[in-house]
């Protein structure tokens, strides 16, 4: 077992990898509305659900692919992508909004806890996933396509594919340009601001509600970016995707430190390698409770996650 | 809107003993008597309207007083509670198709296991608060399912089959088709639970549980032993869970781990917020309209997760604590405040 | 208090339309002449496993249709659907209703196998007899299982049983390789499991290289890939449903995997050539009791699609097979459950397909041949009976 783990190591590598980026891109769209609501958006994983919604049918209807077309390359390849990529973000994105408006906004200003919109994201969410399931009349949906999954390189054996390469670099683009943004501009400090102290960030004469709105845009957004990898990648998309997706990425988000960007680009780097190799070593079937034992000692030893609960490293 | 709460509260406190005698026995005979109108306006389509008191409605109402000690009474975020009523019910399905013990007998066991695995649970998990507890009850729940999915002696996905039903008790007969009896029984169970629950909150645990609940560092400092607090309600919650995961399995006489998913730890959590965290009676409330809606909306056929969730979405608007929220400061003030 | 009216009208008015509109969807069907019938359907109608039961509901649906144009002034069959999500738990409330409303005669499915043994016991107290377009499992009726058949006398399938099914997908996966390394993997669904648990035993030694067990919300399949890899496979039977087996055999594929790939009748759905490109696909075999509505005559095909509004899906020719035994009876005059189990038990008719259907004592369908078949250019073909 060992001898044949070190022959498949890179290709499972690689293939944790590119899940794992995924996983980070879901997770910063939990953190971060955790970081600014301290609240669980229950209905993130749905959003990604729509978004990969958005990818196929730009692919499919937009761009007219089927599954015996030709595939797309050079400019043209890049332009469809382009564009699915940006429609995703941007349908994923408003989605996002818009729940914040139904499920969080008046119990946000009644200060109603962080139950009740828990529960009103759940009905969120059940409204979403069923929506979806009747247009769909209840079946799985796939991208056709676009992209020819070649091989790039071989590194030990292992195969370097395009699409996993795509989704790597362009997650690490992703996440560099949110670092930047809450590190460097207003936005990002209001953001910060409203993540340390609300009540504090108000009286500075911060707008708490467009703050909340343009959190929850932005991990919408990243969220969609999420939704449009994993059709890349995976190609198959239904109503039911969601949940178990969303348990994950919050498991990753949580393994990292909730509300910590940082946190939610290791946890689910570390989520996507560890149920990688946990299924090849145990059995696919034991892949959630050895995510289950490690997120247990995570806790156990670092209460509050692998890199502490806060919107960025510094918390006074 | 009417404080419904508030005025119900106001005709208890203000009646007297044998009025308040009276108040009780009538609701109790009116609840017990719900099997028998079947055929008014309560009635369900197309599932049958006495198999949907038995569970979902009480199964649920057992289930969310249970978790209502966790959440509502110590503020501990539980997701994963189909775990207990899971470890009931498995309990009842191994030992009832292996061994020659009855119901009755297994109901003890069905309850101390799954306390056992509350107390198992419960020592790592409450170390840590908030958000995190909610994850981790959530892994452990799915982690049970699990276990039963992929054991043999568990019966796999295959389940366990032809699980026996109680044998009678004061003459009372049980089988898979007697939903009153089963009505009744889980009935007493909740009466059962009501009040010790009840006894608990007036008594020092329940002011404990509260300080927690209000805030846990301060209780801390105050010298309440906020663990031991904890754990308590955390294993007293998972024992009205296995307690219920038991009598389910004796009436379905067949389990597989398809019944015990996340989506009914969720449902449980709704039920309790919905109607009305902290208080036995919303969250009752809470159970009952919950349970009963998704079959009562049958005609909508395929949308009626949808038009639940709509429900959802829109009562956690309306009334954000809930259909009959907790006072904000129970017991804390005497009675004579209002006006 | 403006706003407290608003608030009171729109709880008013919730609770309205739950008791109120419940009495408008039994009216319909007694506007037709003709008298009424009444069947029912039990699956997973909504959640996440709806998709079975929408498509097997439409063939139902289909079937009645036909029927009762057919019969236009003498019976109006009318449908009852219910949902039991394909969960037991949701099946043993449906079923104590379903199984006391006595109009209803006759009971299409229950789709899955453990929603089915969960109402047997109250379809069994009320005699209604049933028939199973998928519900697999060997037990419901095998006389030699604990406690005898639980489903005799009510349950009957058109379906064959994963006893029968296993052994063919195997034999059928292995055909024409000189030595085959077989790698098994199941979806840990009731069905999948099953399948492989009457697999195993006729596997010859040394043909089988891996098994793994994979839940049916896998969407990536990298850590099963580089087992299959490094059991060196040349034979990968996939033990589930086609929503996940498409994902896989386009990752199988993409990873080099040349070998052969195979499934059972929950991949044989009419909308796998959609989920995947036609290059993953090609050569893929199945398994199925039945064949599927387009290879039977695209002219059939189109007319599902023409009356039902969406093309024929998973387990579609089973559930117009499961219909039409009903109503046949039907057409010969039976309207009470009594008459309808003794017709059910001695019915001897065509599938849809051709075969011949006829239950034998404990409710499977006899004879029970294994059809097999191979996708060919991104569209399903019979390729004759496996023997």
């Amino acid at each position: 077992m060992i001898g044949n783990f070190f022959d498949q190591f890179w290709s499972l590598t690689f293939g944790g990898l590119s899940l794992g980026f995924i996983y980070i891109l879901i997770a910063l769209g939990y953190t971060l509305v955790y970081g600014v609501l301290r609240m669980i958006n229950f209905a993130n994983s749905e959003i990604f659900m729509v978004g990969t919604f958005a990818t196929v049918i730009v692919v499919r209807d937009l761009f007219k692919f089927t599954q015996s077309s030709e595939y797309a390359t050079g400019f043209r390849l890049w332009f469809i992508l382009g564009v699915a990529l940006i429609i995703t973000m941007s349908v994923s994105g408003l989605l996002s909004v818009v729940v914040e408006l139904v499920a969080y906004r008046r119990l946000r200003r009644r200060n109603s806890g962080v139950l009740a919109p828990l529960i009103s994201a759940i009905g969120v969410s059940m409204v979403l996933a069923e929506s979806v399931r009747i247009m769909t009349d209840s079946r799985p949906v796939a991208s056709p396509r676009a992209m020819e999954k070649k091989f790039l390189g071989e590194f030990f054996d292992a195969g370097i594919r395009l699409d996993n390469t795509i989704i790597v670099v362009a997650a690490l683009v992703l996440f560099f340009i949110l670092w930047s943004f809450i590190n460097r501009t207003r936005l990002g400090k209001a953001i910060r601001a409203v993540s340390m102290n609300p009540s504090a960030a108000k009286l500075m004469g911060i707008d708490i509600d467009k703050i909340v709105s343009a959190t929850f845009l932005i991990g919408g957004v990243l969220t969609g970016a999420a939704g449009f990898f994993y059709v890349l990648k995976y190609e198959n998309t239904g109503s039911s995707i969601g949940f178990e997706l969303g348990i994950a990425a919050f498991t990753a988000a949580i393994i990292g430190g909730i509300g910590n960007i940082k946190g939610a680009f290791f946890g689910g780097l570390a989520l996507g390698l560890l149920e990688t190799y946990a299924s090849f070593f145990l059995g696919t079937q034991w892949k959630a409770v050895t995510v289950f034992i490690v997120l247990v000692l995570v806790l156990y030893t670092k209460p509050s996650g692998l890199f502490g609960e806060s919107i960025t490293r510094t918390r006074v | 809107m009417i404080n419904i709460r508030d005025k119900g509260v106001e005709i208890w406190e203000n009646s007297g003993k044998t009025t308040r005698i009276a108040i009780a026995t009538l609701s109790i005979a009116l609840v017990a008597s719900l099997p028998f109108m079947g055929g008014t306006i309560l009635n369900t389509p197309i599932a049958s309207y006495e198999s949907v008191l038995v569970y979902p409605i009480a199964m649920f109402v057992l289930m969310a007083i249970g978790l209502n000690i966790v959440i509502g009474k110590s503020g501990l975020l539980d997701l994963g509670y189909v775990a207990f009523f899971a470890i009931g019910a498995y309990t009842m399905g191994l030992l009832g198709t292996k061994t020659g013990l009855n119901a009755w007998e297994i109901l003890p066991i069905g309850i101390a296991m799954s306390m056992f695995a509350g107390l198992v649970l419960g020592v790592p998990a409450l170390k840590l608060r908030g958000d995190y507890l909610a994850i981790v009850t959530l892994g452990f729940g799915e982690i049970v399912r699990i276990v039963a999915l992929n054991l043999g002696p568990l019966g796999r996905s295959e389940g366990i089959i032809g699980i026996p039903t109680p044998p009678p008790i004061f003459g009372v007969e049980y089988s898979f088709d007697s939903h009153r009896v089963y009505y009744w029984t889980l009935l007493i169970m909740i009466l059962v639970a009501i009040w010790m629950v009840r006894r608990l909150s007036a008594r020092r645990a329940g002011r404990a549980w509260e300080s927690i609940r209000e805030d846990e560092d301060v209780a801390e400092l105050l010298g309440v032993p906020t663990f031991r607090y904890k754990i308590w309600a955390f294993v007293l919650g998972a024992s009205v869970g296995g307690a219920a995961g038991v009598i389910y399995a004796s009436k379905t006489l067949f389990i597989a781990p398809d019944n015990f998913t996340l989506q009914i730890s969720i449902l449980i959590l709704a039920c309790v917020v919905f109607g009305g965290m902290g208080n036995i009676w919303g969250v009752i409330l809470g159970a009952v309209v919950l349970g009963y809606l998704p079959d009562r909306i049958r005609f909508l056929s395929e949308a009626r997760l949808l038009v639940f969730g709509l429900v959802l979405v829109i009562m956690m608007n309306l009334r954000p604590d809930g259909l009959l929220p907790r006072k904000k400061r129970e017991k804390a003030i005497p009675v004579k405040e209002k006006q | 208090m403006n706003k407290k009216i608003q608030r009171s009208l729109a709880v008013v008015s919730a609770v309205a339309l739950v008791f109120g509109v419940a009495s408008a969807s039994t009216a319909q069907a007694a506007k037709q002449k003709g008298k009424v019938i009444y069947l029912a359907f039990q699956g997973p109608l909504t959640g996440e496993e709806a998709q079975v039961g929408q498509d097997e509901v439409a063939g139902v649906e289909y079937a009645i249709k036909l029927f009762n144009k057919k019969y236009k002034k003498k019976y109006v069959v009318s449908l009852v659907k219910a949902d039991d999500q394909g969960s037991p738990a949701e099946a043993a409330k449906v079923a104590p209703g379903i199984a006391s409303n006595a109009k209803i005669i006759g009971l299409i499915g229950a789709a899955y196998s453990g929603a089915t043994i969960a109402s047997l016991p109250f379809y069994k107290q009320r005699n209604l007899p049933m028939v199973s377009p998928s519900a697999t499992r060997v037990s419901i009726t095998d006389p030699a299982s604990e406690g005898g058949a639980m489903g005799f006398p009510v349950f009957h399938r058109v379906v064959v049983t994963d006893k029968v099914q296993g052994p063919s997908l195997f034999k059928l996966a292995t055909k024409g390789v000189s030595t085959p390394k077989v790698f098994i993997i199941d979806d840990q669904s009731a069905y999948g499991v099953g399948l492989v648990d009457y697999m195993k035993p006729g596997i010859p030694a040394g043909q089988s290289v891996g098994f793994d067990s994979v839940s049916d919300k896998t969407t990536d399949w990298s850590a099963t890939i580089a087992k299959v890899k490094t059991a060196g496979a040349n034979v990968v039977i996939y033990t589930g449903y086609f929503p996940q087996a498409a994902p896989l055999f386009k990752q199988l594929r993409d990873s080099g995997y040349t070998g052969i790939l195979a499934g059972g009748d929950g991949v044989l759905s009419p909308t796998l050539p959609t989920l995947a490109p036609a290059s993953v696909l090609e050569g893929v075999r199945l398994t199925a009791g039945t064949v599927p509505l387009a290879e039977i005559s695209a002219k059939l095909e189109a007319d599902f699609k023409k009356k039902m509004g969406k093309a024929s899906g998973v387990y579609a020719a089973e559930s117009i097979d499961a219909a039409n035994v009903f109503l046949s009876c039907v057409a010969k005059g039976v309207s009470t459950r009594d008459a309808m189990l003794k017709c059910v038990k001695t019915y001897k008719g065509k599938s849809l397909a051709g075969a011949t259907i006829k239950f034998d004592i404990n409710g499977d369908v006899a004879g029970g041949t294994m059809n097999g078949f191979e996708v060919r250019s991104g569209v399903i073909k019979f390729t004759g009976p496996i023997k």
